[in-house]
């Protein structure tokens, strides 16, 4: 559990440092992708707002000099005998209205008197004098005047263009209906909160702002400053361009809403952002799976690892058990020799005592014969500790392993059958021959049979299987259906005197003798259990050929 | 049981001493030698027919002991005896030419037998020398 919340662990660092590589860079490129997109869509709406206002300017500039060159050339054309009578003045204003942008006609003589009217007020005006007036002095000077846009008696915006004749001897002036002059300034262009409108000098709306403001705002006002050409300003909402006209008289203003014209650039944005999402993702992904895949190879490297790590030490150990036993051993048969030799002796004084005077003879020679009997048993396990009884024959022999375990079985059948013990024979028939010391390796057989059948006890049954492993070795297997050994054995079950059987049954030293011996001949020894129950010894063993 | 000598090698007095005095009882001539050095002296002095030898001695070992013997008296048969796992050195003895090699602890009558096995071998041997020596003797004339 530990191990698994180790690798996790792992892998939730690599998936994040690799996952907040990409996706830093990522979210940087998208940032400035955008941010350089919307700069140039802002720059594009500048661009085209120079132009319209341009086109503006020009429109206007149009519309005031055709109105003022109509005059000019009507005070060219007629003097002041015949345009002072009201009846040719009617069928002049009915001959150049036909658009209807004129309101009205004034014919003033250079006194300021009124001499002939046509248009809708006539009632109210005629025979006004205009002397005083303003306008009628800058047009006797300057020879023109276009007024601003005032409202008229009926609350209609017009605006007033007044023309003199080059000897100034009356003035024609006319009042435009400045709806139409309006509309002039309408284009798609602007978008639905965008705005266009001309202001004068004073800031006075000369034309109505499309978004019903009746005054300047604050920020429009800074920007009533004159200059030459078209000046464009932006603020985080909208861009305004400006261009004077009318020779510096009048403003025109142009607005956009910024959000309103980026129609084009959120397509290309949400374009771009999915992009970059999508290989973002896709990198995610891959970097997922390559994680999981890296902690996959981790952890089985790990496992091998440790698995390798375990059976060197269950080497070393088994070394270090070895030598550990044979020094005792060693230490011991000295003494052994020395009581059997003492013992030995006594026995062979005793019958030159005198019967008569050794009453208890009978009694001293069993008791040397216990003695001799009992260092003999203890000689018995030091010399297979020492491994005397099983001198690793210097000659080996060409051994099949299926008859080698098939003479090992004969020597225990009968035993097996009176237990009704099934022992199945699971043997590869074409198992090759190996050089290797078949005694040796038929006692490990033997040892780990005879096990088994002590597993198992009555009724149980011992599976014997021969192959050849993938790496071309012999693999042998005793599988029985005994209890198994329990977890904390199995660590130690190979060890010299462990033994799980009743004082006395057993000395704790087959299983040792065993992984000894297959050692020796270059092999391995291994135990499992199996989970259907019981244990599995397995021994691999090398293919020596002869020579 | 033919009667025949033996030198008891082993560097523990008090196994040596016991083992002389046990084979003596039992009709054998015995010497006893604490050291490989001593072994041959007395090897050189006196009539040997088996050696019993100890193969873990301080100083001279049994095997260089064993060496120096089959090079100085051939005939004469050893038999080793080891308390040790030296399963190597007990081949090594017998590739030397050791008659064989026991381990303790042993006790006397495995231990006669062995002896009386190596001195079987020895006389046999020494029985085929004399009779090709006759054999010579009688071919040759006069």
């Amino acid at each position: 559990m530990e191990t698994k919340n180790y690798y996790s662990v792992i892998w939730l660092r690599l998936t994040g440092v690799f996952c907040f590589l990409i996706i830093v860079p990522m979210v940087i490129l998208a940032l400035v992708t955008i941010s350089n997109l919307r700069d140039s869509a802002v720059n594009k709406i500048e661009l085209s707002l120079g132009r319209l206002i341009d086109h503006k300017k020009e429109v206007v500039d149009l519309f005031l000099s055709g109105k003022e060159d109509l005059l000019t050339m009507l005070v060219g054309m007629y003097p002041i005998d015949y345009l002072g009578r009201q009846e040719n003045l009617n069928a002049l204003f009915r001959s150049v209205n036909q658009q209807g942008s004129i309101v009205d006609l004034h014919v003033i003589d250079s006194s300021g008197r009124q001499l002939a009217y046509v248009g809708p007020y006539a009632s109210s005006i005629t025979g006004k004098s205009y002397h005083d007036a303003q306008w009628f002095q800058e047009v006797l000077i300057k020879g023109r005047h276009v007024s601003d846009v005032f409202l008229g008696f009926r609350n209609v915006p017009h605006f007033v263009v007044a023309v003199t004749d080059p000897l100034k001897t009356y003035v024609l002036r006319a009042t435009i209906n400045s709806e139409t002059f309006n509309n002039l300034l309408l284009s798609s262009l602007i978008g639905q909160n965008g705005d266009s409108f001309i202001v004068n000098r004073a800031g006075e709306f000369q034309t109505p702002s499309r978004q019903g403001f009746k005054q300047l705002g604050v920020r429009d006002r800074q920007y009533l400053v004159h200059h030459e050409g078209t000046a464009i300003e932006k603020d985080i909402e909208n861009i305004t361009a400006t261009r004077w006209v009318k020779d510096g008289q009048w403003c025109i203003y142009v607005k956009t809403r910024i959000e309103d014209s980026l129609g084009p650039y959120y397509m290309t944005r949400n374009k771009v952002l999915t992009t970059i999402a999508a290989t973002t993702l896709v990198f995610i992904v891959l970097t997922v799976l390559m994680a999981s895949y890296f902690l996959r190879r981790l952890e089985s490297y790990d496992r091998r690892r440790a698995e390798l790590g375990h059976q060197m030490g269950q080497m070393e150990k088994m070394a270090t058990v070895g030598r550990l036993a044979a020094g005792i051993a060693h230490e011991i048969n000295n003494p052994l020799q020395m009581i059997t030799n003492q013992a030995g002796w006594i026995g062979e004084l005793l019958p030159d005592e005198d019967p008569a005077l050794v009453r208890n003879l009978d009694e001293y020679q069993k008791s040397i014969e216990q003695i001799k009997h009992h260092v003999r048993r203890a000689g018995t396990i030091t010399h297979r500790l020492l491994g005397f009884s099983r001198k690793i024959s210097a000659e080996k022999q060409s051994v099949q392993l299926n008859d080698l375990i098939e003479e090992a079985l004969s020597f225990v059948e009968r035993e097996a059958s009176y237990n009704n013990i099934i022992i199945v024979r699971n043997f590869r028939e074409d198992l090759p021959t190996t050089m290797t010391d078949g005694p040796q390796l038929q006692q490990v057989f033997l040892n780990l049979i005879n096990n088994a059948i002590d597993a198992v006890g009555q009724g149980g049954s011992l599976e014997i299987s021969t192959a050849v492993d993938s790496q071309g070795r012999l693999v042998v297997e005793f599988a029985d259906n005994g209890p198994g050994i329990k977890p904390e054995n199995i660590k130690q079950i190979f060890d010299p005197f462990f033994t799980t059987k009743e004082p006395g049954k057993g000395t704790g030293l087959g299983l040792y003798i065993s992984y000894d011996i297959v050692q020796k001949l270059g092999g391995t020894i291994q135990v499992t259990n199996r989970q259907s129950g019981g244990a599995v010894f397995t021994i691999v063993l090398p293919v020596i050929a002869m020579g | 049981m033919r009667e025949f000598n033996v030198l008891v090698v082993d560097d523990e007095d008090e196994f040596r001493e016991l083992t002389v005095k046990r084979l003596e009882k039992r009709g054998l001539k015995t010497l006893g030698a604490a050291s490989g050095k001593e072994a041959l002296e007395i090897l050189e002095h006196s009539h040997t027919d088996v050696v019993l030898l100890d193969v873990k001695m301080p100083g001279m070992d049994g095997i260089e002991t064993l060496r120096q013997i089959r090079i100085m008296k051939p005939l004469v048969e050893v038999v080793l005896l080891t308390g040790h796992a030296s399963v190597d050195s007990g081949i090594e003895g017998m590739k030397l030419g050791a008659f064989d090699y026991l381990m303790k602890p042993i006790e006397l009558e495995p231990l006669l037998d062995k002896l009386s096995d190596a001195y079987e071998k020895k006389r046999l041997h020494q029985e085929k020398i004399e009779q090709a020596q006759m054999k010579r003797h009688m071919a040759m004339p006069g």
